[in-house]
């Protein structure tokens, strides 16, 4: 059982567990003797399945389980102590158990909603507000099912309530001091980077582009989308100058996967002002990293690049030899793209497929037809390439992978979720069963370049409640945090920094650090065998631990985020900057 | 108090009737997305939580039966368990983002589960109203205790 799935079970466990308290408390109260049994024994029995999961998720890392063991069991536990003996019992009627259930219900209820409301870090002030909060319910059901407590007992119930609850809010209040971003920074100069060799103009604005022969209102580079591909040599100067039209939330041009220069990484608020109506920004990088990589807005980043505002940059170290096709995928309103191309190749030409995955969410390619390698991977090629056959691969948001083979005298064809985009001639494979290629066990190896670390960060995700803002929100986290509360990581130059990114919550989380490439050394406890890998997106799956790590060598103030970007809108943001 | 009360239970039943209204919109809204259902998310994480403290409230207030305040506060578990219900089926993806048998059968459970909860608020406004209009032949006036601690 994967850990995400555990994560998954132990939350079901945990609700059949109080729904089970809360049952048996109702029924008892309406006299209904065995049902209330039946009940508590189920949630007797939920318990103890959920004292197997919560040991399961605490050895595969205490970040899974703290709040479980620190808070859940121990009410839990309580309920158990309280409600069992009594149920054992054979009292003349039976809603003198009533209460004794209920309490377990609503501990059981309450160590739920501490998991799901604001799970990680385990906190003192979350567990005792959770406190207050059972104490409180007790009392009031107490009184309302009229078996009045006695006096003493009312009273110690306020006042563990009332001390419960000023001390939780106490603590959960305090700030932690969160020492933000700092936003009064001018944004630096373009450094400069000589004559520029390749120059383009990016115009954003609305427009209504065709998809699969429906109009389709978009936001787009030039008016078209994907925006136009931008090809350079290494060695080339890029100038992109990047205009306005009428996007009046404004625009940016961030590279993704291209590690420039902090003051040409197009992060609205951090590296430059967004690019309103009417205004223009000039872009100036040297191309020196060749490889796939694209651009898109990172202004309302979230909207933007849905609706259109992105595209390929390609950089070559040579001339095109053979064929070179880029493949974004995209969905716009719904639609896929891009639209299915077909091509005859003459056989013994060697074909480049560059895949881009400009989504949310993951995709998941696959080639028939022949046997190809991964050459490269987010723009970094791999050592030792081996050649695959009837495998898929699936691209991370925000990644990209090279697909390199000869092509045959039969046809080729590559589907993207069972969908041919790109093909060369008629092909009927059923790809839907294929193995997926992990690329943590593919390629030749190669010895770590460092064996110390100057800096370690541990990011952990999730969800939870965010009080913070003017509305309340269920925002994505970072270490119990969103932004912008999340603490900036501080690096010095020349650091080599380690991070630990866990995955707490049930949905994947594609990472994406700004300014640098991170070499994958583990997931899960397994260290990375194959080619070395140097992401700057990667899948953080439900229950995986990434254990990643990279030098700072680019100063600046990085966004580091999850790059489904409704999630980071939802607060998974934070930044990485040099001291 | 009582009148009060049918008041605030026929707001949460309203409230429950648009709910599926959003359910509705979110499904039909082109292009599917996660926006889709953003009215859908507010209502059940937010108003709807919010009213049916209050119902308990009032019915705490108004001296009803435990029964209906149990039933009263019932709905705050439903909604609870609703929202993890739309969090495992959405987790409960294949490789590629896209459903999986399991978790579709999961997201059927979401719709259930929003049955039952209708019904539970059906149940008390019924209750509500019975309370605040008590068949008025040969029944002897309500004595209404006040001033008693709550």
């Amino acid at each position: 059982m994967t850990v995400g799935s555990l994560l998954a079970a132990d939350l079901v466990i945990a609700v059949l567990a109080a729904a089970g308290w809360l049952g048996g408390g109702a029924a008892s109260a309406a006299r209904r003797r065995p049902l209330a049994r039946g009940l508590a024994a189920v949630a007797l029995l939920a318990t103890v399945v959920r004292a197997i999961t919560i040991t399961a998720l605490a050895r595969a890392g205490w970040w899974f389980a703290a709040e479980k063991v620190l808070i859940a069991a121990p009410l839990s536990l309580a309920a158990v102590l309280v409600a069992g003996p009594r149920l054992l019992r054979t009292p003349g009627d039976p809603r003198s158990v009533a209460v004794p259930l209920l309490f377990a219900g609503y501990a059981n209820s309450a160590a739920l909603l501490v998991t799901v409301l604001h799970g990680y870090p385990a906190s003192a002030g979350a567990g005792l507000l959770a406190v207050a909060g059972v104490v409180t319910a007790t009392a009031v059901s107490w009184r309302a099912l009229n078996a009045r407590p006695s006096r003493a007992v009312s009273r110690a119930a306020l006042v563990v309530a009332v001390a419960a609850l000023v001390t939780g809010t106490g603590l959960a209040a305090t700030p932690a001091a969160a020492p933000a971003v700092p936003h009064d920074h001018e944004y630096r100069e373009a450094r400069t980077v000589g004559e520029p060799t390749r120059r383009f103009t990016l115009t954003a604005g609305t427009a209504t582009v065709s998809v699969s022969g429906r109009d389709v209102a978009a936001w787009a580079f030039n008016g078209q989308v994907p925006g136009p591909e931008l090809t350079a040599t290494v060695g080339d100067v890029l100038e992109v100058t990047l205009r306005n039209r009428d996007i009046a939330r404004g625009v940016t041009l961030h590279w993704h996967g291209y590690d420039v220069p902090n003051s040409q990484d197009g992060v609205p608020g951090v590296t430059q002002a967004a690019v309103l109506p009417g205004q223009e920004f000039v872009y100036r990088f040297r191309a020196d990293q060749a490889g796939t990589y694209w651009y898109h807005t990172h202004a309302v980043s979230d909207v933007g690049v849905r609706k259109g505002l992105y595209g390929v940059l390609v950089v070559r170290p040579a001339p095109v030899t053979g064929v070179d096709v880029t493949v974004p995928v995209h969905t716009l309103s719904g639609l896929p793209l891009p639209a299915p191309r077909t091509e005859p190749v003459e056989a013994g030409t060697p074909v480049r497929l560059r895949l881009v995955n400009t989504d949310s969410t993951t995709h998941r390619y696959a080639l028939a037809g022949a046997p190809f390698q991964v050459a490269a991977i987010d723009g970094s090629d791999l050592q030792g390439p081996t050649s695959l056959v009837d495998t898929a691969v699936l691209i991370p948001a925000g990644g990209r992978y090279d697909l390199v083979f000869t092509a045959p005298a039969t046809p080729v064809a590559l589907f993207v979720d069972g969908r041919a985009v790109y093909s060369t001639g008629p092909v009927a494979t059923a790809t839907g069963a294929w193995p997926v290629l992990d690329p943590l066990t593919y390629g030749a190896a190669s010895p770590a370049p460092w064996s110390r670390f100057d800096r370690e960060f541990t990011l952990v995700l999730d969800r939870g409640l965010d009080l913070h803002g003017l509305l309340p929100r269920y925002a994505h986290t970072v270490n119990g945090a969103a932004d912008p509360d999340i603490p900036p990581q501080v690096v010095r130059p020349g650091d080599i920094v380690r991070f630990t990114i866990v995955n707490r919550s049930l949905v994947v989380h594609p990472w994406h650090l700004h300014g640098h490439h991170v070499l994958v050394l583990s997931r899960n406890g397994e260290p990375a065998t194959g080619s070395p890998l140097w992401l700057d997106s990667f899948d953080v799956r439900p229950g995986d631990v990434w254990v990643v790590a990279f030098r700072a060598d680019n100063p600046g103030m990085w966004a580091n985020h999850c790059h489904n970007l409704a999630h980071a809108d939802a607060g998974m943001t934070l930044h990485l900057m040099y001291s | 108090m009582r009148k009060a009360l049918v008041i605030v239970t026929t707001v949460l039943l309203v409230a429950f009737v648009l709910q599926f209204v959003f359910a509705a919109v979110g499904a039909f809204t082109r292009p599917a997305g996660d926006g889709a259902y953003a009215l859908h998310s507010v209502t059940g994480m937010a108003v709807i939580p919010a009213l049916t403290l209050l119902t308990t409230l009032f019915a705490v207030l108004a001296k009803a039966p435990g029964r209906l305040i149990g039933l009263a506060i019932l709905p705050l578990g439903l909604v609870v368990v609703q929202g993890l219900i739309a969090m495992l089926a959405n987790a409960s993806t294949d490789a590629a983002g896209a459903s999986t048998p399991f978790g579709l059968t999961i997201a059927g459970l979401h719709a259930l589960n929003g049955i039952i909860a209708v019904h539970v608020v059906v149940s008390v406004h019924q209750a509500a109203r019975k309370l605040a209009h008590p068949v008025p032949a040969d029944t002897t006036p309500v004595t209404v205790r006040e001033g008693e601690p709550a």
